[in-house]
């Protein structure tokens, strides 16, 4: 039974460490991207022109009514496609190419990510106290120096623990690019049971290894929530 | 800039009028503080006394007017404010303690004092760090630099708010109803804070409800009803024989 | 093809796809929200023996994707299949529709448990206690006191959970199971044309507004006591 599990030619061991570290890189990679894209929709949904405004808040309602993998098979099969009929634009000889599921990957958990992050910034936003906004006004700050020094300190404070839920969600729909090929924690477990014939001792242990990390995120995530909100509940 | 009379006012407000919608809640109020001034604005609630104050330092734009600090001058027509300085340039002059307190949770007493020293006065840390804790020992509060908001009592929180607006060394201090949100008991140490400073000569603006503060520590005092200024003086010959009907409730009812 | 063209030659094969997609997503969510209030009660009012193997279970199924879950369902029953065919448990567990219910079943009933148990602890103490001292059994309490309230506090939650089902029910197609997304994936792989997609995104969203449409409209009902009357001027 260990030796399934052992390092090198005869156990998966090594196998499934490395589809564990292409889940990470990928979840890893789509944090940033997402946040960025929250925070553009967060913004744009608030915006005071109506037109921004509406693009904001179409964009969460619609990803946010979608199942994840038909966002994943729009953006790499469409990407795909679209990436295909440029190259064929460009150069009419060039072989078609396929679209990097990594890559679709990203831009698909970040899409979705960014979706649900925007509602989060927004929510985190309006619980602002206005009055400690007032109060860098009334000391000569800029609008500038006001977002970066106050608003946005406090902003994480209220959006970590949404932030969170979405990492950890987001850490699971990893599994999702498993299905266009990108060879994850997941599909290395796929190729692992294809060979063994022992289906349920390796999704179990996937599913082990996620548990895992979603516990270990939540237990990083708390002890960052408390630091955020340090002194701001009285002793 | 003006060249100035030394004896002039440091701060004065040409008939402020501010109207939300409909309403005028402003209705041309004049006033001008000189140096060494401790100037308190009465009123019943919604007399506009709050507002006035927020005008002062532009957190509320007024609809007409003009406010002239230092010489420079901002000159308000239709809601449309004119400047010949940005508007930061005016607010660090005027340091403001408000009702909330509002400290920022996120800072410690220490951080809050020194933020507009650094990111405003573009002092360096070293400097800004010694300047504040001038200013905290002053308001009794050394033992608690490293403190955050949260762990400090209401009266506790005002005194570093107050901290922090005279750290920034502002030519008048604006208060917005500095003891309102306090429990009784904690009144009394922030009102002997803004009395030391009234002794040193500080110019302040001080709305409020405290009687005995208008009273004892004012240099003037301005009662305002709907919007408008009814009465001021000198404490002393507004509160002997007050002339409206109005301001003799005012006090009854105090 | 244009996109009206692929919807006029597929629609039925869509269509029987939307009927799956509400099946599972409305069979799924209808178990759940048999057994999680149950779970619920021993959650916040069970003794710690009681209540650990639950907070397991959910703390597992809400730390493991669905797919993987829905994978150590359906492919890992292989691994006994002689022990499921003494069991007379193997038809069950090869019909890849059973397995994917049994997934969203497991899946939802640890959400709406977590949901329930914030529900029912938001109940107000005292109307128990007023329940009591009237006299109330236990049973009774909790039938004409606590779930009433209880549902009427979690009712919004309920919905992003039934919502979130209804999303996960597409990973049922990975499985081979036809619903919107099984269809939208097998049109696909015939015809390359990609409005597909976008007619499948229009299904999902058409089912979540007339869903959140609906809820709304219960919701309502379940607050009329706490609802401002606007009308009782008009009345009057």
């Amino acid at each position: 039974m260990l030796e399934l599990f052992s390092y090198g030619d005869t156990g998966w061991g090594d196998e499934i460490l490395m589809g564990l570290a292409t889940t990470m890189k990928l979840a890893v990679a789509t944090l940033p991207v997402g946040m960025i894209i929250g925070f553009l929709i967060a913004f744009a949904a608030m915006s005071g022109i109506r037109a921004v405004r509406y693009v904001g808040v179409g964009y969460t309602t619609i990803m946010r009514g979608l199942p994840e993998i038909l966002t994943l098979f729009v953006v790499y099969n469409g990407a795909g496609l679209l990436l295909n009929s440029l190259i064929k634009w460009w150069n009419p000889e060039a072989e078609g190419t396929d679209f990097s599921p990594f890559l679709a990957g990203v831009i698909a958990l970040a899409m979705v990510f960014g979706a649900f992050a925007a509602e989060v910034i927004r929510g985190a936003y309006n619980s602002l106290d206005k009055g400690q906004i007032e109060a860098a006004a009334a000391v000569g700050m800029t609008p500038q120096q006001t977002f970066w020094r106050i608003k946005l300190p406090q902003l994480w404070r209220f959006a970590l623990p949404g932030i969170g839920n979405l990492w950890i969600n987001m850490l699971k729909d990893t599994a999702l690019v498993s299905v266009i090929a990108l060879d994850d924690l997941m599909r290395m477990t796929k190729v692992a049971v294809g060979v063994t014939k022992q289906p349920f001792t390796f999704y179990l242990v996937a599913c082990l290894i996620y548990w895992v990390l979603c516990v270990l995120s939540e237990m990083i995530l708390s002890r960052m929530e408390r630091h955020a909100n340090r002194g701001v509940r009285r002793a | 800039m003006i060249p100035m009379d030394p004896s002039g006012p440091i701060l004065s407000a040409i008939d402020i009028r501010k109207s939300f919608g409909d309403v005028e809640v402003l209705k041309g109020i004049s006033l001008d503080a000189k140096k060494h001034d401790v100037i308190s604005i009465l009123g019943a609630s919604g007399s506009g006394k709050s507002t006035f104050l927020r005008c002062l330092n532009f957190l509320e734009t007024p609809t007409s007017g003009k406010v002239i600090i230092h010489g420079d001058e901002i000159n308000v027509q239709n809601g449309q404010p004119k400047m010949s300085v940005p508007i930061e340039d005016i607010r660090k002059r005027l340091g403001m303690v408000f009702q909330q307190f509002n400290l920022w949770t996120h800072r410690t007493v220490l951080e809050n004092v020194m933020e507009g020293l650094i990111h405003v006065r573009k002092k360096s840390r070293g400097e800004a760090r010694s300047i504040a804790e001038n200013y905290i020992e002053r308001v009794g509060l050394s033992q608690r630099v490293d403190a955050y908001p949260g762990h400090l009592s209401g009266g506790q929180q005002q005194r570093v708010a107050i901290a922090r607006a005279l750290a920034m060394e502002p030519d008048a201090i604006l208060f917005d109803e500095p003891t309102s949100a306090l429990d009784p008991e904690l009144v009394g140490e922030v009102l002997k804070v803004m009395q030391s400073l009234a002794e040193e000569g500080r110019t302040m603006i001080v709305v409020t409800h405290e009687m005995a503060f208008a009273r004892e520590v004012s240099s003037e005092v301005v009662f305002l009803h709907q919007g408008k200024v009814l009465e001021k003086g000198t404490p002393d010959e507004m509160f002997a024989t007050p002339k409206s009907e109005e301001f003799k409730r005012f006090i009854a009812s105090m | 093809m244009n996109p009206i063209e692929i919807m006029v030659s597929y629609w039925p094969r869509m269509l029987d796809g939307t009927l799956m997609t509400l099946k599972l997503t409305i069979l799924g969510a209808l178990i759940a929200g048999a057994i999680s209030p149950w779970l619920a009660l021993v959650r916040s009012h069970g003794s710690l023996i009681a209540q650990t193997p639950i907070r397991i279970y959910v703390s597992f199924v809400r730390g493991t994707p669905i797919l993987a879950q829905l994978f150590l369902v359906f492919y890992g029953s292989g691994q006994f299949r002689p022990e499921l065919m003494e069991l007379g448990l193997w038809n069950f567990f090869r019909d890849p529709f059973n397995c994917a219910i049994l997934v969203f079943v497991l899946n939802s009933t640890a959400y709406q448990t977590e949901i329930m148990r914030g529900g029912i602890q938001g109940v107000n103490l005292g109307e128990i206690e007023a329940a009591k001292a009237i006299g109330m059994t236990r049973m009774t309490i909790l039938r004409r006191v606590i779930f009433p309230h209880a549902y009427r506090i979690a009712w919004p939650a309920l919905s992003n959970e039934i919502i979130l089902l209804m999303k996960a029910s597409a990973l049922a197609s990975v499985v081979t199971v036809f619903d919107i997304m099984g269809r939208t994936r097998q049109i696909f792989s015939k015809t390359f044309d990609f409005s597909i997609y976008l007619w499948a995104a229009l299904i999902y969203l058409a089912i979540t507004s007339l869903f959140v449409f609906g809820w709304h409209r219960i919701e309502r009902r379940l607050n009329r006591h706490i609802l401002p009357r606007n009308n009782a001027n008009a009345v009057s």
